[in-house]
């Protein structure tokens, strides 16, 4: 355990912070959740963990506690982080969507513009060179129509001069056309005998050539056979012909580019030196050739264009003419392109040499055999190599139909480019183009734009991001605050539903707890009844156990409260209606709580209104509850003053006398009034049909008061004026709670009312009902025609005006003192004035008093009643026995009655007595004692009167009288402190009986202390009449008038005792007897004769049972259940019949017993028994008594304690109620009381 | 051994068995109720509650055995033991007997068979007790003793 204990706490602070603040932040939450599951774990690991102790109990509750509100963390947080990640995801998702809008149809748009452009671009140079190659053809055709024109002119010239004119014809078309044709590099005519004619334009040096060759070199004849070899030389004519002129001479002479002018002289010039010379081996076939060519003197290629001239008859080929043209202008217009719009174009054959580029890179290779075409993967510039090469790599040979190719992201180097080839399809010179833009021309800028709005989007959702999750957080922050409160809500719930379940435990709890503690208070008040029942008691110890006799009974009736409380708790409260004595009751609230005022320096008053019913109906526990929770409360918080309770009627029919009330009561009364007329007429009649009453009361106390804002919040439970006051006076705050149920529950209402001067004033009312012969019996004495007069010398100022006030109301004029002084003085003036005739003056009294004394001194022969508080006595010194000769001076004017305090001490009451005052009453003075005491003084000066005239035995009777007056007061102190129960009027009278048993058993002199403790247990005392031998000046001729006075005592007794009220009856001596038996070791048989039926199922219960009976007497049969309990009765009653019609039939063995016994005088049923329960077999006696009009009296054996317990006995027939364990004395008076009452 | 001996030791054990809470108050009055007319009472009375308690425990485990346990017969049975444990004053065993019931009446079949357990355990053990103490009343009889009455002196 030590171990354990040891543990708990650090676990304790671990978890506690889980608590502690529900509301920290994310991360402080996700640490709890850490140091909880931890926390939880090292439970799980822990080996002791598995003891049972309350303690583990409570904290697996906590840890409960604590794991629901980490789930529930968890959830919110999971809750959250689902929100956010969808809201990123939405986010993410538009942004990328609008990006790819964006990006994709400004991309298709450029792209398509794009391709526009290329495409554009790159038509124009094909056009160009389609319109090249156009015009070559065009001139080729011209000039070889030209040719063949004039070859046909001069057809087989057979002459050096026809051949020259030939020539010379021929070359001046060829110069006609290729001066038309600026464009044209060279035109050449190869004739079939090997002349050679060519006009060449050198484009950078701008001349203009012609070449022609050696004309002495051909002969004209050669053409015969070159006619007739002409399928044969069609192959031969080529090259070797023309490498069969290779020796020839070739001349070049400048020209005038214009005119056509020699300029220069001619000089010769190898063959094939400048220009190239279509030969007829490049028309193979007869058909147009077109071939690129490169040439020496020109760094672009060229393209040539070869045509046969074919003779008259279209059968030979006589001449060759060739054109060619310089692809330079393509180049130019490239160039120019590419200029514009940035990019690469360049122009290859099919086979991939380069034709022209935009570029400035050669186009020809220098080898050493001249210059060369090159291919395209090996040009200069690397834009075009690496377009080529990329080219090739991706379609080697393979280009797709057409060559069209349109790449848009071929990455050349580093840079992305365009590549779009077009394939330009001659049937003798196909050609492809390539144009390779860079990409970042087109889509620089919309790339350029598309980052940048990427970055854009992307900082903006991500700021969207930020702000939503911020917004969730919020959001779910505030969800999940009212989650927390709903929690807590449920929580406190399920709290209050545990504490609701744990008062049920304790209204359980306190249901099963009654008997035990029920058992050891009865134990304890029996033991102390059988004290007192003791003789060889002295006083002071006799006094003492009554004391605690009291106290015990108070603390019964405290038990009885408590266990009732838990009733009124769960609403099970019944109020009980029953007669009672309400001013006794009160009275006697007033004498139990003066004994502590007396310590607080408190003056306790009681001040009921003549008007108020000596009997009313309704709860007396209840009520008299109200009233000492109140004066309780009043005590605790008054330190000084007084606290009074005051009590009026208002009957309906009767108005209310203004005068019985105290001035500062009237106001809120009739606005109480008021109040009540308004809530309604209904209650009244109703109050008027019930014969209800409404009784007011006020209890008033000087004490420190209480706020009025909390006048209406003291009645809520555990609420107090002020919190400081738990410290300082104690208490629950559960008193005014308790006295506001019950005096709702009595129809009435309860409030704080605003007084003049400090303290506090609570109001009430109740509804009481009246008997209904409530006749009030008022009867007073007529004081007034006894002459009375009192001088009333008491400390406490209120008690004292209230008495003397309601002297004077019934007409007994009073004076008052406070303190001895003033005492002395009125004495003085009362009887020295007197006698001296009023001359005595140095004595000076106040004027109204004065008059007063006077006016008492007016009256006729007066009986003075002087109450002495004893406080006024200077009891610290010896003073006061000087003070009480002084006072002796007048005993034989004046009655004297002594007011004692509880703590005056025997030798103080002993002097008193000596000196011969016998009339003292504890405090506080009350009406009912000040009645006790004028009514024994006026019987005394009667008496005493009597005595004077020679009529001597009217002395006993008086006395007999006076016991009369002390026998009822000695009854209604037991009624008093009894409330209702039973059992404690049992035993009250038992005692009470047992004494005057005793007393009359012994009849002498030892019977006085008894008759004296009798007489102690009022609170008047008349101790001369009852102790004569402690009375030093005891009369002898009373002594022996004693056994007389016994007789005349006890017959008051009886007559008191056949009153209906009361519920024990001892009707006879023997009776008294019986009941004085009721202390078992005196073995006398009470229950003598007394024949009982014991249904009892416990065997135990059963043999303890049957024993006491028997002891005690009676005739005892037992049966096991219910079923034979029925049976048995039945048997009798059918066994009285039989008997009646003198049948003698008989059944079984124990029907014979029964049978032959006289009826059962009473049935002790256990209420849970097996085959038919008590309440069942109460039930179906009763329907078979119904026939007979018997009622044989059944008590209830049961070991439920509750009321409601009882109530069910009751209800279902039973006269009365036992509780297990059986007691001894209750049982006993139970069961005489029911016989004597069937009896 | 002494008689004078032996009745200070039965008075001593009595004494003991009252403040260890075995008997309470109606034990006494039991024992008041023995006399010449019936000198065994106590030990009949005892003796008959053995009887019906040994008979109640075992209906009562018997009871609690059943898979659907009848709580109001179990009831039934502790009310009746509670009944009788009471009358002879041994305290302790009606106590288990309330706190019994009480689970009775949750119907906490668990906490019911560990209460019965209690009541079995208290039951023995006032049984010992009370054996020994009659044991020991005999002894002094034998001895010729007379059996010294406890006063009401708790």
């Amino acid at each position: 355990m030590a171990e354990k204990s040891f543990e708990t706490p650090p676990r304790r602070s671990e978890t506690s912070p889980i608590l502690a603040s529900p509301m920290g932040t994310p991360l402080r939450k996700v640490f709890n959740r850490i140091s909880g599951i931890a926390s939880s774990w090292g439970r799980k690991t822990d080996p002791q963990g598995r003891r049972i102790f309350h303690r583990d109990v409570e904290q697996e509750e906590f840890q409960h506690a604590s794991a629901h509100c980490l789930s529930s963390y968890y959830s919110v947080f999971v809750a959250r982080l689902a929100i956010m990640v969808m809201l990123a995801i939405l986010i993410g998702l538009l942004t990328i969507l609008t990006w790819h809008f964006t990006r994709i149809y400004t991309t298709k748009s450029l792209n398509t513009l794009a391709f526009g452009l290329r495409y554009e671009l790159l038509q124009r140079p094909i056009l160009r060179m389609w319109n090249i190659l156009n015009s070559t053809s065009e001139i080729t055709t011209a000039q070889v129509k030209l040719s063949e024109y004039v070859i046909r002119r001069y057809n087989n010239p057979t002459t050096q001069a026809e051949q020259v004119e030939l020539y010379q014809m021929m070359k001046d078309i060829t110069w006609a056309l290729f001066s038309s044709r600026k464009a044209l590099n060279a035109i050449t005519i190869n004739y079939k005998n090997g002349f050679v004619q060519a006009f060449h334009r050198d484009h950078r040096s701008n001349n203009t050539f012609y070449i022609y060759s050696d004309l002495a070199n051909y002969s004209i004849s050669g053409s015969e056979s070159y006619d007739s070899k002409m399928p044969s030389l069609r192959q031969g004519w080529n090259d070797q012909y023309i490498r069969g002129n290779v020796s020839a001479t070739w001349y070049r002479e400048p020209l005038d580019p214009v005119s056509g002018e020699r300029t220069g002289k001619p000089l010769p010039i190898p063959p094939d030196d400048l220009i190239n010379i279509a030969g007829p081996s490049q028309v193979p076939d007869g058909v147009a050739s077109w071939h690129v060519a490169v040439s020496k003197s020109i760094d672009s290629p060229l393209l040539s264009a070869a045509l046969p001239v074919w003779d008259s008859s279209n059968t030979s080929i006589v001449a060759v003419v060739g054109v060619t043209t310089a692809l330079y202008s393509v180049g130019q217009l490239m160039k120019e392109l590419v200029e514009v719009h940035s990019g690469y174009i360049y122009l290859t054959s099919q086979e991939g040499y380069l034709l022209a580029t935009s570029t400035n890179a050669p186009l020809l290779k220098n080898t050493t055999k001249g210059p060369k075409l090159m291919m395209a993967v090996d040009s200069e510039d690397h834009v075009i190599r690496m377009g080529a090469q990329w080219l090739q790599k991706a379609y080697g040979n393979k280009f797709p139909p057409g060559h069209v190719v349109h790449v848009e992201n071929a990455n050349l180097g580093r840079q992305h480019y365009y590549i779009d080839s077009f394939f330009l399809n001659l049937k003798r010179l196909p050609m492809v183009g390539v144009i390779i833009i860079p990409r970042k021309y087109i889509m620089g800028k919309a790339d350029e734009r598309a980052f940048r709005t990427l970055v854009i989007l992307i900082s903006a959702s991500l700021c969207i991001l930020v702000i939503g999750c911020v917004c969730i957080l919020i959001l779910t922050n505030g969800v999940s605050k009212e989650m927390k409160l709903r929690a807590e809500l449920i929580s406190h719930l399920d709290a209050r539903r545990r504490a609701e379940a744990s008062s049920n435990y304790k209204s359980q709890f306190l249901a099963n707890m009654s008997h035990e503690l029920r058992t050891p208070m009865a134990a304890v008040i029996g033991l102390l009844d059988i004290l007192i029942c003791d003789d060889c008691l002295t006083n002071e110890q006799y006094a003492m156990v009554t004391q605690i006799r009291k106290c015990s009974t108070a603390l019964l009736r405290l038990l009885n409260n408590i266990l009732d409380l838990s009733k009124v708790e769960s609403g099970k409260l019944v109020l009980e209606d029953a007669e009672f004595d309400l001013g006794r009751e009160l009275e006697g609230l007033v004498d139990m709580f003066s004994v502590q005022c007396i310590n607080h320096n408190v003056e306790t008053v009681l001040d009921l209104s003549d008007d108020i019913p000596k009997v009313v109906g309704g709860d007396s526990a209840r009520v008299v509850q109200v009233f000492a929770n109140l004066i309780s409360n009043s005590i605790k918080f008054t330190t000084s003053g007084h606290i009074i309770l005051r009590g009026w009627c208002e009957n309906p029919n009767v108005s209310i006398d203004p005068g019985k009330l105290s001035p500062d009561t009237k106001k809120p009364l009739s606005a109480l009034k008021s109040k009540l007329k308004q809530h309604g007429n209904h209650m009244k009649k109703a109050s008027k049909r019930d014969n209800k009453m409404i009784l007011w009361f006020e209890v008033d106390d000087t004490g420190c008061g209480i706020d009025p804002s909390k006048w209406e919040s003291v009645f809520e439970s555990f609420e107090q004026a002020d919190p400081s006051t738990t410290r300082t006076h104690g208490g629950t705050g559960l008193g005014l709670c308790i006295v506001r149920t019950l005096v709702h529950k009595m129809g009435g209402e309860i409030k704080v009312v605003k007084k003049n001067g400090p303290g506090t004033l609570m109001r009430l009312f109740l509804l009481l009902s009246t008997p209904a012969d409530g006749i009030e019996q008022h009867s007073q004495v007529e004081f007034a025609k006894h002459s009375v007069a009192v001088i009333l010398a008491l400390h406490g100022s209120m008690g004292r005006l209230i008495m003397s006030q309601w002297l004077s109301r019934n007409g007994v004029p009073t004076l008052e003192a406070s303190e001895w002084n003033e005492l002395t003085q009125i004495l003085h003036e009362l009887f020295h004035a007197r006698t001296r005739n009023g001359f005595d003056t140095h004595y000076s009294l106040g004027e109204p008093l004065r008059s007063k004394v006077h006016s008492l001194q007016d009256m006729r022969n007066p009986v003075y009643i002087i109450v002495v508080d004893l406080g006024l006595l200077d009891l610290s010194t010896i003073i006061w026995k000087e003070q009480l000769n002084f006072l002796d001076k007048f005993s034989g004017q004046v009655n004297f009655a002594w007011v004692l305090n509880h703590d005056t001490s025997n030798a103080i009451k002993m002097e008193l007595r000596r000196k011969g005052h016998i009339l003292m009453v504890n405090k506080p003075l009350y009406k009912a004692k000040m009645l006790h005491i004028l009514e024994a003084v006026i019987k005394d000066s009667y008496a005493e009167r009597q005595k004077r005239s020679p009529n001597g035995t009217k002395g006993t009777a008086k006395e007999g009288d006076s016991h009369e007056c002390l026998e009822i007061d000695s009854n209604h102190f037991e009624t008093c402190s009894s409330d209702d129960d039973t059992f404690e009027i049992g035993g009250a009278n038992s005692v009470s009986s047992a004494d005057t048993g005793e007393q009359q058993r012994e009849g002498t002199v030892k019977s006085s202390p008894s008759n004296c403790q009798t007489l102690k247990n009022c609170l008047v005392e008349f101790t001369g009449l009852g102790s004569e031998l402690n009375n030093l000046r005891a009369e002898e001729d009373q002594c022996t008038g004693r056994p007389k006075l016994h007789d005349t005592d006890q017959d008051a007794k009886c007559e008191n005792s056949n009153s209906p009220d009361q519920l024990l009856v001892c009707s006879s001596p023997k009776d008294r007897d019986n009941s004085y038996a009721s202390k078992p070791a005196n073995g006398q048989k009470s229950l003598e004769g007394i024949r009982i039926l014991l249904a009892e199922d416990t065997p135990v219960l059963q043999r303890v049972a049957t024993i006491m009976l028997e002891k005690m007497g009676a005739t005892v049969i037992a049966v096991g259940d219910g079923l034979q309990a029925v049976d048995a009765l039945n048997c009798v009653l059918d066994g009285e019949e039989y008997r009646r019609e003198s049948s003698l039939q008989q059944r079984s063995r124990l029907q014979t017993e029964i049978c032959a016994s006289p009826l059962y005088d009473l049935i002790l049923m256990d209420c849970q028994m097996p085959k038919m329960d008590g309440y069942e077999a109460t039930k179906s006696i009763r329907k078979s008594e119904e026939a007979t009009g018997w009622h044989i009296p059944i008590v209830a054996l049961t070991a439920h304690a509750m009321s409601s317990d009882e109530a069910k006995c009751l209800e279902v027939g039973m006269d009365a109620y036992l509780t297990k364990p059986i007691d001894y004395n209750l049982m006993v008076s139970t069961i005489l009381s029911l016989t004597e009452r069937s009896a | 051994m002494e008689v004078g001996q032996m009745q200070r030791r039965l008075m001593d054990y009595t004494k003991s068995l009252f403040m260890e809470g075995f008997l309470d108050g109606q034990f006494l009055q039991l024992q008041q109720l023995q006399d010449e007319s019936n000198p065994d009472f106590v030990v009949e009375v005892v003796s008959l509650f053995f009887d019906d308690s040994e008979k109640l425990l075992n209906d009562l485990t018997m009871a609690l055995d059943q898979p659907n346990v009848d709580f109001k017969k179990v009831d039934a049975h502790v009310h009746q033991l509670k009944g009788s444990s009471s009358s002879i004053g041994a305290q302790r065993v009606k106590n288990a007997c309330i706190a019994f019931r009480n689970f009775c009446e949750e119907q906490n079949t668990e906490a019911c068979l560990r209460c019965l357990q209690q009541v079995k355990q208290e039951y023995y053990l006032a049984k010992n007790k009370l054996e020994s103490l009659f044991r020991l009343e005999q002894q002094i009889v034998a001895a010729g003793g007379s059996v010294p009455i406890m006063e009401m002196g708790f």
